[in-house]
């Protein structure tokens, strides 16, 4: 086949396609992104899960988990987003299904210090 | 006629990490070359020694961003050796089937790079876009589009439902004509095979003094696979063609690459629908027994080996990791030789260099 003409055979297939499936970008944040349910994304908690056993801070690859104890019964966990590299060990490590990934982004802020989130706040 | 010396790098056009060229020219031929390495270095292995087997998992996953699949898998793979486990069927053959997705992926990127650097921009633009139909199926399982998290020691955190794995079957088959008809470009088409033949050849003498893996030195003629030669399971139950062409042009290179994606496309059906029954993974201890392991992988780009030493403790003694593009860079200088300034663009790329690997 003469060279123009089988670039015509690869492209007009191309251009059929391209004009059918219209286009692919989405206006993100003004429009909202579908993300797979198995995305992973933000760390959730289920506080009342939580036994304050510190096996997610000791397994997270990043340092991105901090358990601040101030007793036998009384701790703080504090995630910080910014160090987080959504690898979705801290699901792994938990033995009581306390701690989880959601399929949403973390959103932007200013501030640093606004980022680090007060997972489970217990008391004693 | 008077020499000339080109900087190239650490920050060009034509490079996608940092690397450094000098040529020196005379008129508009390349007859030196030297290269310098090391901008991307972060110290990886060193950093392994410090953390947990547990950690490195995720450590080793930021080796390279292409070919992320492939490294875990290797490491745990070694430290599986070491502790004596036995990952279940099912664990193995998804863990197969991430790296032959990721081959897909790491190929159709580098036909992208490739055609983008001899100015074949629409090649370019149809490999990034059917890569994408790889990489939502990646997204998919894994819940990353690159860095895929998948691999666990002693298997994988990932699991297939029937529907998922029907889903996968017809993005699959989405991908398979679009493969083939950037096959056929590569073949037949006259503009791309001007810039391509003939172009930083490789002789199998050359192959085989330097050590070179993977697809460059197949594309010389040396019919090495280690999916063939040494399987791992599944491997030694799939059925698979190793392409191997005897050009050892940049030619050759881009045949073998899309040949072994077409491959790849047949080796995914194939896991998918024998698929096993079963766990995903076992559980690992956390201390792993003294003593050190060598394992290997064939990644997209050549083989990988892993040395892992324990010393009884919960953190590894010594991880080396040997890179496939290590090797594969000795051969430049060589194919830098008397060639025309314009083609050095089609060298460079033709080898399909990943830096950070190479640097970790």
């Amino acid at each position: 086949m003469a060279s123009p003409l089988r670039s015509l055979a690869y492209l007009l297939p191309q251009l059929w396609r391209a004009l059918k499936e219209g286009p692919h970008t989405v206006k993100y944040p003004f429009d909202p992104v579908e993300l797979p349910a198995g995305y992973r994304g933000r760390v959730i908690i289920r506080a009342e899960n939580c036994r304050g056993c510190s096996m997610c801070v000791r397994d997270c690859p990043a340092f991105a988990l901090e358990l601040e104890r101030e007793g036998r019964d009384a701790y703080r966990l504090i995630y910080h987003p910014e160090r987080c590299a959504y690898c979705g060990q801290c699901e792994l490590s938990c033995n009581f299904d306390a701690i989880s990934l959601s399929n949403e982004f973390v959103p932007g802020k200013p501030d640093r210090k606004d980022l680090g989130v007060v997972l489970v706040n217990k008391e004693g | 006629m008077s020499k000339i010396t080109v900087p190239i790098g650490p920050q060009h056009p034509l490079l996608k990490e940092p690397l450094a060229f000098s040529l020196t020219l005379e008129g508009e031929h390349v007859i030196e070359s030297a290269m310098r390495l090391g901008y991307v270095h972060r110290g990886i292995e060193r950093l392994s020694q410090e953390r947990t087997y547990v950690q490195n998992v995720h450590l080793f996953e930021r080796v390279c961003g292409i070919c992320s699949h492939i490294h875990t898998t290797t490491y745990c793979q070694g430290v599986e050796a070491l502790l004596g486990l036995e990952v279940p069927p099912r664990g193995l053959y998804l863990r197969a089937l991430l790296c032959e997705l990721e081959r897909i992926h790491s190929h159709l990127l580098w036909l992208g790079v490739q055609a983008r650097n001899i100015g074949f921009d629409t090649i370019f633009m149809y490999a990034w876009r059917d890569r994408e139909i790889v990489l939502d199926i990646m997204e998919d399982l894994s819940g990353g589009r690159v860095s895929h998290a998948v691999n666990i020691i002693g298997g994988v955190r990932i699991d297939l439902t029937t529907e998922h794995r029907d889903v996968i079957l017809r993005q699959l088959d989405t991908l398979e004509p679009q493969i083939e008809t950037l096959l056929d470009v590569v073949e037949n088409e006259r503009s791309f095979q001007a810039r391509t033949r003939n172009i930083g050849v490789l002789s199998l003498e050359q192959i085989r003094r330097y050590c070179v893996v993977g697809p460059v030195a197949r594309a010389s003629g040396l019919d090495m696979d280690l999916r063939r030669d040494a399987p791992t399971p599944p491997y030694d139950r799939l059925k698979f063609r190793v392409p191997v062409r005897y050009e050892g042009d940049a030619w050759a290179r881009t045949m073998v690459r899309m040949l072994e994606t077409v491959e790849s496309v047949h080796l995914c059906r194939q896991i998918l629908t024998t698929l096993p029954d079963g766990p995903t993974s076992v559980r690992a201890k956390r201390r792993v027994p003294p003593g050190e392991v060598v394992s290997r992988a064939e990644a997209p780009r050549g083989e990988v080996i892993y040395y892992i030493r324990s010393d009884g403790s919960d953190k590894p003694a010594r991880v080396k990791v040997r890179t496939p593009t290590l090797t594969n860079l000795i051969t430049l200088p060589d194919q830098l030789q008397n060639i025309s300034m314009a083609d050095v663009s089609v060298v460079l790329s033709g080898v399909d260099l990943c830096i950070a690997c190479a640097d970790r």
